[in-house]
């Protein structure tokens, strides 16, 4: 008899013919969050267990955010043979609970000499002889004490919802414009939930721009690296460009362009990283450069595909996200960012592509993104 | 390209003095002062020696020191040492201008059911004498006033606050928080009959970790942090001997006079920019006011944002400080600029420059023309 977790994978049993290889990335991905605490990670029987780690209380907080598992249950891994076992076990599972219960018993060894309906017969009145204070009630239980037969029997009371989405590595891979701010950590989380690798490009205006502001993006890349597998930030010096940006464009269309800059930078960089989209955490009219007019100017310099999970999202909606994360604390340290640095009074809310391309034409713009792409540093976080 | 620390009022750095003393004090005399063997008689001695020389600048005796772990602890013992001493609760001041080492003790007296009130300051960034006179009436046990603005290097009044003191509230305690005046601003603290005063080294080219509560004859104060009799009683733990010595080694190496050049170098650095940008504004009282400390000037320079041009002037070498170095961590409003009415715009352009007994006249030169350089390059790029 030991402890075991248990896990359930949300989507994953929708695939067809290529469910084995969806199978397999899943339990790749538990492999590497339990690798620490050397939790022993198998697949049997439609189900994803780990045993023996070192510490059980963190494997489970681990597996629950590893993008395709649907809920985690802390279960009794016995004799399934041993029915007087599974009865003394269901009693100490049962002892300290109040109120209602019911039994639910599943067998997928259909050579087990019961059924699961004798097996929820005898539990419960076992049960209701050893544990007086509690009574049955089939529709609306307070507790649901659930019995697998598998090739063990497993005992468990509380499922514990996880994070679903896809394993991460199934859906290609992504790079993400990492601000810093509150909202672009969330959209790189949402990507990465179906199951995209992702990568992350964070523009910064040395020296106008802070060490710490470094370090917070670097923090919120460590944080997010958990759930993304691993993450590898670029960080593009981005100064030269807006300096000349704002010597040689209108004042108003500062942002646009260099939001069009950092796309065609982000571009080459994706390339690097082998992804087929960008991902920013932009949301309609958050900012001038949010705008439905300016989006699709800054899109239309892109060759790849950009997502934005957020697009529809109000303020709070995607804050209550970054808090649900674990981000929203690092992204609210108050760190100047290149976007603040440089913000003009009034940003244009419905540039005009030919202002837009009159002021581009005046920059030396191909030898100022190679430059920056050439001395971008990457950081594996 | 001359690396120039104008950043003093964050912290200094320490004297070579400083590093010999605590570096001896490690090597040879690490006994620990409360043993009996002769040894530690001679670590004693020394330590006692220590507060002689961190009391005497204030006009004070070794046995009014307490040793404690910096400014910060320094007034919460000043001040909530004291509180405890007293029943039937009361009415705390303290000024607009405090410190949040002040301020936020002061907050924590009301859970000890005193009533807590704060002094307003004036535009100039001293405190309201009139409010205080008026605020000021036989249920006051505490006003806590600090001697030097941290922000904008005013010299507050405690001289005039004592004096209303005296007549209108004479049961009140006054604790300064002499942090950013010790060594720089003259204090005598038994001609002037306050009660505490709180020091700290590393303001002073001392090490960080090691401050002073100094205590006037017969005030009284009970102890915030428990265990053996050390310090009689008012602050428990192992005596650091190695910070005393640092503290009394920086004390030592102190020159008067380099802190008295100050003022012409405070004034010939406002002088350049306020020639240089003309949008310049001096927050506080002017450098030729007599209530301008010679150490600190705050210049707002609109329409650079202070964060910006700190690091901007940083790469150049210069190192300056926004505001409070403490609170770089918020984006909050100063409490004492918005208590003066400086405007949001002014207080984001706020750069503090804060001397030091080692900065020259040449070394301000050089870096008001690199702050006027940066102003002019940043100006063309940022809030068009």
């Amino acid at each position: 008899m030991r402890e075991v977790l248990m896990m359930r994978f949300s989507e994953i049993h929708l695939k067809g013919l290529n469910r084995p290889y969806f199978m397999r990335m899943l339990v790749e991905r538990i492999k590497e969050a339990v690798k620490d605490v050397h939790g022993h990670v198998w697949l049997s029987d439609s189900r994803v267990y780990v045993s023996d780690a070192t510490d059980m209380d963190e494997a489970l907080r681990r597996v629950r955010k590893v993008f395709g598992v649907h809920s985690v249950c802390r279960a009794v891994e016995m004799d399934k043979n041993d029915f007087e076992g599974i009865l003394a076990q269901s009693v100490l599972l049962m002892e300290d609970k109040q109120g209602t219960f019911k039994v639910e018993a599943r067998r997928s060894d259909k050579r087990y000499p019961m059924d699961s309906m004798e097996i929820n017969r005898e539990v419960g009145h076992c049960l209701n002889e050893k544990l007086p204070h509690l009574t049955v009630d089939v529709h609306n239980p307070g507790t649901r004490l659930s019995i697998e037969i598998r090739d063990h029997a497993y005992l468990y009371t509380e499922p514990l919802p996880a994070v679903g989405g896809m394993p991460v590595g199934t859906s290609g891979r992504a790079t993400v414009l990492l601000s810093g701010g509150i909202d672009s950590p969330v959209a790189a989380w949402m990507i990465a939930k179906r199951g995209v690798l992702m990568s992350a490009v964070h523009f910064q205006s040395p020296p106008y721009t802070s060490e710490r502001a470094r370090d917070k993006v670097l923090s919120l890349g460590k944080l997010l690296s958990e759930s993304l597998c691993g993450l590898n930030v670029h960080l593009v010096p981005f100064t030269d460009l807006q300096m000349q940006i704002h010597e040689r464009c209108h004042p108003d269309y500062t942002t646009i362009v260099m939001r069009r800059c950092m796309m065609r930078i982000a571009n080459l960089i994706a390339k690097q990283e082998h992804a087929l989209a960008l991902v920013t955490g932009e949301s309609i009219g958050q900012v001038a450069s949010q705008t439905l007019h300016a989006l699709q100017v800054t899109d239309s310099v892109s060759q790849l595909p950009v997502f934005r999970p957020l697009i529809g999202f109000d303020k709070q909606e995607i804050v209550d996200l970054a808090i649900k994360i674990g981000t929203f604390e690092t992204s609210s340290l108050p760190y100047e960012d290149c976007c603040t640095v440089f913000t003009p009074r009034h940003p244009a809310t419905k540039p005009k592509l030919d202002i837009i391309l009159d002021g581009e034409a005046k920059l030396d713009m191909e030898t100022l993104i190679a430059q920056a792409v050439e001395h971008t540093e990457i950081v594996r976080v | 390209m001359t690396k120039i620390y104008l950043d003093n009022s964050a912290t200094t750095k320490p004297y070579p003095e400083v590093i010999d003393a605590m570096t001896f004090s490690m090597r040879e005399e690490f006994y620990n002062p409360s043993a009996l063997y002769k040894q530690a008689v001679e670590t004693e001695r020394r330590l006692t020696g220590a507060r002689g020389i961190v009391a005497a600048p204030l006009g004070m005796k070794a046995e009014n020191v307490v040793f404690t772990s910096g400014g910060t602890e320094s007034n919460n013992l000043g001040i909530l040492g004291h509180l405890k001493t007293l029943r039937g609760g009361g009415t705390v001041l303290y000024s607009g201008a405090e410190h949040a080492a002040v301020r936020n003790t002061c907050a924590e007296a009301e859970a000890m059911s005193f009533t807590v009130k704060r002094l307003p300051l004036d535009r100039r960034g001293s405190l309201d004498m009139q409010a205080l006179e008026e605020m000021l009436d036989d249920t006051v046990r505490l006003i806590c006033v600090m001697h030097v603005c941290n922000e904008t290097g005013a010299v507050m009044p405690v001289e005039q606050v004592v004096a209303l003191r005296d007549r209108l509230a004479p049961q009140a305690a006054v604790h300064v928080d002499g942090v950013q005046a010790y060594l720089r601003v003259p204090m005598n603290m038994k001609k002037l009959r306050i009660q505490s005063y709180a020091v700290s080294a590393h303001k002073v080219h001392g090490p960080k970790g090691v401050g002073a509560l100094i205590l006037q004859n017969g005030h009284k104060i009970g102890p915030l942090i428990f265990g053996g009799d050390h310090q009689r009683g008012l602050r428990a733990g192992t005596d650091n001997t190695v910070g005393a010595a640092g503290f009394a080694a920086a004390v030592s190496a102190c020159r008067p006079e380099a802190y008295a050049a100050l003022k012409q170098v405070k004034s010939e650095m406002a002088k350049a920019l306020l020639a240089a940008i003309p949008d310049a504004v001096i927050i506080g009282p002017l450098p030729e006011d007599p209530d301008s400390a010679s150490h600190i000037l705050c210049i707002s320079l609109p329409p650079v944002k202070a964060e910006t041009m700190v690091h901007a002037l940083a790469a150049e070498g210069v190192i300056v400080g926004t505001g409070s170095a403490c609170s770089s961590r918020s984006r909050k409003y100063s409490v004492a600029l918005s208590e003066m009415g400086v405007a949001p715009k002014l207080m984001d352009s706020a750069v503090r420059i804060s001397f030091s007994a080692p900065n020259t006249l040449d070394e301000a030169k050089q870096a008001a023309e690199r702050i006027a350089a940066q102003y002019q390059l940043l100006k063309k790029f940022i809030r068009r």
